[in-house]
């Protein structure tokens, strides 16, 4: 997803006058002198600066190149496939306290392999095999406490 | 001295100790040999699994698998023209060239060796500049701290192989993640929108781990069915021709070595930057230098050398002063802090054994490189065969793991999302990801030093130059900032001096 150099240039300067916003009702060290807000105001000041900068530059240069067309996404394989692993792993977040990691986290696993075109039979062997040694190495041996949901192992 | 290296023998001639070596060589080996997964994601992967060791196995099993992983990048550079880490960009062109011309072997062979003689020299270094700095570092107050936390701010930066507008903003949103939570000065909670879980700020194992690792997933996401032209290599004919070459190239690789080293020692420029400046040096001074680019075996000498050196001396600075010198010396950090330990100079004093033990472990690491690289070698052909749409997701499961693990926290799955999908755009726009981790390291570094200076001295700004080391590291951090006018004023200096 690259988009020209004068947009990212632009976010880069919102963000930085966000930042310098949110600080402005922090509280001052005794005398008045600056305590909590003046890094961040440092940080968004120089961030807006440099984004600027690039702004310009990206303007001079002409840069207009925008390799993404934003409207035949849909069909764009790349981009779906990262979605998948996106809405995966959102998905991953909010479910696994539920079905536990040793059914979730095969799921994930299968889904994603599934969508990258592994044959579903490889892929579920893949999923449920290698998702049961991850299990085992984190919950058994290192002892992280991974969601059990409704399996008890 | 000599007890302290033979408590760190002794320690590390556990049985443990050579089965975690063995496993960090090939996990290293694989990381590296495999090209979208880099060093700093496979260090990144590897900090859950360290959480459960104690601190010297944890801080060997970084060392090894580093040296390995960084060796291995360079195998299918010549291979298929892919830099498997991006420390063997510079020389990818040349060794992929020299392929065409069947002396793939050759090319493996310099690369294996001159990474292990570069790996060396690195520790070499490492054991002689690393204790003497500490001593310096000793008298070190908060007014030198804030200047070598700004110099390696100002280094990141200006040695960026991109941009260096936009590595700064890389580094602008690292310093700003660095903020978030309880402030130094009074406590006051910033960016948390009322988040219970942002109080204690951005964890930075998860950050990295997204920033390297799901970031690399989601770029892989569109050639996961490549498949790579391989060309076989027979392994046991790597080594013959490789002492006459590198013979001939003997002050090359002391050249390379020293700038790798230096590079490493410098905070923020690591191993991928160390080769890119080898190589230009080397070109520089060559007898061919119209061959570069097109198959010479020169460049590979020095850069190979040069990114292997590089990695000893990162840890130069983060050992030292507990300013990272690179992207994985800022786990590294991160790792010892885990541990309870506090990196800087005073770590020489009370654990010397753990020192000493990194030290040894640069050795090791570099002396099993010959023999297991030679492996890697051979078994080339089939890493580079792991099917990607099965290696993939399951990074993406350790990935997943691996960020819960650290406080056993949804919420940090969450950040390794976020920043994964931020260092995915960032990269795509030619924003360089190394910097996020540096500003976040450093962050608390400069602003804590800075304000306790501040108040200390009653907001007395003169006495940031005023201690002779403070003046001396203010100097270089300015300088450092002036470099990319240097030669435009040199030579306007010049023409100056010229017309009068």
């Amino acid at each position: 997803m690259k988009i020209s150099d004068t947009v990212v240039g632009a976010g880069f300067v919102t963000a930085g006058a966000l930042i310098i916003a949110g600080t402005l009702n922090y509280p001052t060290l005794a005398a008045g002198h600056p305590g909590p807000s003046l890094f961040p105001r440092i940080l968004g000041g120089l961030m807006a600066v440099f984004g600027g900068l690039v702004s310009v530059q990206g303007l001079r240069n002409r840069d207009t190149t925008e390799d993404v067309e934003w409207l035949l996404l849909y069909k764009n394989t790349a981009f779906i496939n990262a979605m998948f692993v996106l809405v995966g792993v959102l998905a991953y977040i909010l479910l696994v306290e539920k079905l536990g990691f040793l059914v979730m986290g095969a799921l994930l696993l299968f889904v994603i392999m599934w969508r990258l075109k592994v044959s579903p039979v490889k892929a579920l062997i893949v999923a449920v095999v290698f998702n049961t040694i991850v299990h085992f190495l984190f919950a058994k041996i290192m002892r992280v406490p991974l969601p059990m949901g409704i399996l008890w192992w | 001295m000599i007890d302290h290296i033979w408590t760190a023998l002794v320690m590390l001639s556990s049985w443990k100790l050579m089965l975690t070596i063995t496993i960090c060589s090939i996990y290293g080996l694989f990381v590296g040999a495999v090209p979208g997964l880099t060093a700093t994601m496979a260090a990144a992967l590897l900090v859950p699994f360290t959480f459960f060791m104690d601190p010297l196995p944890a801080l060997v099993s970084i060392v090894t698998m580093e040296a390995m992983a960084i060796f291995a990048g360079d195998i299918p550079a010549a291979l298929v023209r892919i830099p498997g880490t991006p420390s063997s960009a510079a020389y990818t062109d040349d060794s992929y060239e020299l392929t065409k011309q069947g002396k793939a072997e050759l090319v493996l062979g310099v690369d294996v060796v001159t990474s292990a003689i570069g790996g060396l020299m690195g520790a070499v270094v490492l054991m002689t500049s690393a204790p003497l700095l500490a001593e310096v570092a000793l008298m070190f107050t908060s007014f030198e701290y804030f200047w070598l936390a700004a110099l390696g701010l100002s280094a990141t930066v200006m040695i960026a192989s991109t941009s260096p507008l936009k590595a700064g903003l890389a580094l602008l949103v690292g310093l700003f993640f660095s903020t978030v939570g309880l402030d130094i000065t009074l406590g006051y909670p910033r960016f948390t929108f009322g988040s219970t879980e942002l109080l204690n700020g951005v964890d930075f194992i998860p950050a990295m781990i997204g920033l390297f690792g799901v970031s690399e997933i989601l770029r892989n996401m569109g050639s996961s069915h490549l498949q790579y032209p391989i060309t076989a290599v027979k392994a046991e004919k790597i080594f013959s021709g490789v002492a006459k070459t590198l013979w001939k190239y003997k002050l090359n690789m002391v050249r390379a070595g020293g700038i790798g080293v230096f590079i490493g020692i410098l905070p923020g420029a690591g191993a991928d930057i160390a080769a890119w400046i080898a190589y230009a040096v080397s070109k520089r001074f060559s007898k061919e230098p119209e061959l570069y680019g097109k198959g010479a075996i020169e460049p590979i000498v020095d850069a190979g050398t040069a990114n292997n050196a590089c990695l000893a001396g990162d840890w130069v600075p983060a050992l030292v002063f507990g300013i990272p010198g690179d992207s994985i010396t800022a786990i590294v950090i991160g790792v010892l802090f885990m541990k309870g330990l506090r990196p800087g100079p005073m770590i020489f004093q009370q654990q010397p054994e753990l020192i000493y033990a990194v030290y040894i472990s640069f050795i090791i690491a570099n002396i099993l490189m010959v023999p297991f690289g030679y492996l890697a070698i051979k078994l080339s052909g089939t890493i580079l065969k792991v099917p990607r749409n099965i290696l993939m997701p399951a990074i993406l499961m350790f990935c997943i793991v691996g960020s819960f693990a650290i406080n056993n926290s949804f919420f940090d799955v969450g950040v390794m999302l976020v920043m994964g999908i931020l260092g995915y755009f960032f990269e795509n726009n030619g924003i360089p990801v190394a910097p996020i981790v540096l500003g976040m390291v450093l962050g608390p570094i400069v602003e804590q030093n800075f304000m306790v200076s501040m108040i200390k001295s009653d907001w007395d700004l003169t006495q940031f130059f005023t201690r002779p080391a403070a003046a001396i590291l203010a100097v270089l951090t300015i300088l450092t900032w002036l470099a990319p006018f240097l030669p435009a004023l040199a030579r306007r200096f010049r023409s100056g001096a010229a017309a009068a």
